[in-house]
């Protein structure tokens, strides 16, 4: 070895630095482009041995401000079984609203099963379109045309098969006026008040005749 | 009379201060000076003709200290500047252009703070401190050849002159120690002492083969010496010597990697602790001011001074501005204006949308550029001091530049390290380096002789 190499190799270095570009980002003029709910990624750290640098200080569990964080282990001298926070804490965290907070699963309350509907006239109708999604509208109103109202699961395959978001089939099917979600109202089905109809009927005609025209059918 | 009442009745306050300054400036003003110069000139002329080596020496000292405080100000914007950039910062950049008052701030900054005075301090030798520490420092430039013919003083022994001022410093590092009245300013101050001391042998050492070369202790003669081709400057015949010199005199101005008397990190600027406000500003600057001084004598010494590395081939000024007469009172009178108009026209047709007064603006700031430009051209080719000057200049910031870079990536040695390096090593080579330059002057003597 040269003596001195070493210092020469230290000052070639910081005159490489020298001409780098520059780490420093200008803020507040310049903003780094980081989404506003970053906050880093969580991970623990192995020192040169290949242990876990991991003290278990729960200085993380404890600034985590979404609560994410769970944390158990052993203290530093190998004695103690510890976790993190009070029990009381467990209960609020395992609330719906933590849960949804911190990005598990979460049941939806509001979720109804819908009801299975033969699809082989919809295969034919998407058929004929060749799946595209750019005919939608015209898709959308066959639909109601065969099944007489658009069910969710009609929507779901048309969404599954033309590859179409379901919210945007569900945006254009509610846009359109005659496009309709439920069964038309049962007109000229004579239920179980027949009775009731008839004296309806009657009424009517006698108003009829009391105005001076004809009211005609049921509307 | 009357109406001269009247009209000075109708002036405001501020009037009736600014006319009399106006009539003075205007009529009293010329006047004086009119009878200055036909009285008393001639008498002022002569007293300082006859008086010619203090009228000298007083220019040089104000120079010096007028000098000595943009260098300062310099160096440390570009140590605050290059050692961001090799730590891949930016640096300063808030404070005037580039953050280049960054400075001329830190200057004001320490004036206004409190300037403290520990309680059982010598107050005498604790005030004059700082003052021996920068005079000491200020007054090396006195020697220093920074052109040819601009030098304060020729001294035939400046050389020594150099090492017995710069000595000095030690002095005032040591009574700063001491006059703290704190044990650990005592140890930094000893600390200092015996590094600065312990340099000062090598470093003397060191140039004594140059001088021997030289044949002359006169900085300006050494410098005259080295003129045309760079292969004439003393660091191709004294390279050890020239090496020696640089980690002497490194040790010497307390700059990293020799930098503990003040480590800034580890024992709290040592012999200036209890140092604050402007007396600690004195200490700080006499450190640039140092940086400065011993880069400039490294550029002396060993590196050509002031001549060019190669010789330039003379360019004549092709018109002597004197002979055009009243044609030069015309020319200066309307060259800023016809140029002005010149570099506004052609940015005023290309870009439409520039409104007339930009375009003027513009102009007027090229032809500042220019006119800049073409002066400092026409001095440095016509004045043999300027040129001297801006090669003087380049080459002593070039080497406060690797000062700057060394602070940026050594690592501090150790005190014993230090000591050892210093007397084990830089003294047995500056004395080998000795023996072997007068061995060899002698056997080319012998030779040229035989």
């Amino acid at each position: 070895m040269i003596p001195g190499i070493g210092l020469v190799r230290g000052l070639s270095l910081t005159l490489r630095r020298f001409f780098q570009p520059k780490a420093t980002i200008q803020w507040p003029e310049v903003r780094a482009d980081v989404a506003t709910k970053f906050r880093g990624r969580l991970q623990l750290l192995y020192d040169e041995y290949g242990t876990l640098k991991c003290e278990t200080c729960f200085q993380c569990a404890q600034a985590c401000p979404i609560e994410c964080i769970d944390m158990g282990g052993m203290d530093t001298k190998g004695r103690f079984h510890v976790h993190w926070g009070a029990p009381e804490t467990y209960d609020e965290r395992r609330e719906e609203s933590a849960m949804r907070r911190a990005g598990r699963p979460v049941a939806d309350a509001a979720f109804t099963r819908f009801g299975a509907i033969d699809l082989a006239p919809l295969d034919a109708i998407l058929e004929a379109h060749d799946y595209d999604p750019k005919d939608m509208l015209a898709i959308l109103e066959e639909t109601q045309a065969e099944y007489g109202y658009l069910p969710v699961a009609s929507l779901k395959h048309i969404s599954r098969v033309t590859g179409a978001w379901y919210a945007m089939i569900y945006g254009t099917a509610t846009y359109y006026r005659h496009l309709r979600f439920e069964p038309p109202a049962v007109d000229n089905v004579p239920a179980a008040g027949e009775a009731h109809l008839a004296a309806e009927q009657a009424y009517r005609s006698s108003l009829g005749a009391s105005l001076g025209y004809d009211q005609g059918g049921a509307s | 009379m009357t109406t001269l009442n009247r009209a000075w009745g109708n002036l405001t306050l501020t009037g009736k201060v600014l006319l009399p300054l106006l009539f003075l400036l205007l009529v009293a003003g010329p006047i004086l000076i009119v009878l200055i110069a036909q009285f008393v000139a001639p008498f002022l002329v002569d007293l300082l003709g006859a008086n010619l080596g203090i009228v000298r020496f007083v220019v040089a000292v104000t120079g010096v200290l007028l000098f000595s405080i943009p260098a300062a100000f310099i160096i440390i914007y570009m140590e605050l500047k290059v050692i961001a950039r090799m730590n891949l910062r930016v640096g300063p950049n808030r404070i005037g252009p580039a953050g280049a008052a960054m400075s001329v701030v830190h200057g004001l900054k320490v004036l206004m703070k409190e300037d403290f005075t520990p309680t059982g301090a010598d107050h005498l030798v604790f005030t004059i401190a700082p003052v021996i520490v920068f005079l000491t420092a200020v007054m090396t430039f006195l020697v220093i050849p920074f052109g040819p013919g601009l030098v304060g003083q020729d001294l035939n022994i400046g050389l020594l002159y150099l090492f017995a001022v710069g000595g000095m410093s030690v002095v005032g590092l040591l009574i700063a120690g001491w006059a703290s009245t704190n044990k650990y300013s005592l140890l930094g101050g000893l600390r200092a002492a015996a590094q600065v001391v312990s340099y000062e042998i090598p470093l003397t050492l060191s140039v004594v083969g140059l001088i021997l070369l030289a044949g002359t202790m006169s900085l300006n003669q050494i410098a005259g010496q080295q003129a045309g081709w760079f292969t004439n400057w003393f660091v191709f015949r004294q390279p050890l010597g020239a090496l020696i010199f640089f980690i002497a005199a490194t040790a010497e101005a307390n700059r990293t990697p020799f930098d503990l008397s003040e480590a800034d990190s580890e024992i709290v600027a040592g012999f200036a602790t209890e140092y604050s406000g402007m007396r600690f500003g004195f200490l700080f600057f006499a450190e640039y001011v140092n940086v400065f001084i011993i880069s400039a004598l490294l550029v002396t010494l060993f590196f050509g001074a002031w001549n060019a590395p190669f010789p330039f081939p003379q360019v004549e000024v092709a018109l002597d501005p004197g002979t055009l007469g009243i044609g030069l009172l015309i020319l200066i009178a309307a060259a800023p204006v016809v140029l002005t108009l010149v570099f506004a026209a052609p940015i005023y047709l290309i870009r439409s949308s520039t409104p007339a007064w930009q375009a003027l603006v513009l102009g007027f700031v090229l032809f500042n550029v220019v006119a800049i430009g073409a002066v400092f051209g026409i001095a440095y080719a016509g004045l043999d001091w300027m040129a001297g000057l801006v090669w003087f200049m380049g080459k002593s910031f070039a080497f406060v530049f690797v000062f700057v870079w060394m602070r940026a990536t050594f690592p501090r040695v150790r005190i014993d390290q230090l000591m050892g390096f210093a007397w084990k090593w830089l003294l047995p080579a500056a004395l080998l380096n000795l023996f072997v330059t007068a061995a060899a002057i002698v056997v080319v003597d012998t030779l040229k002789a035989g």
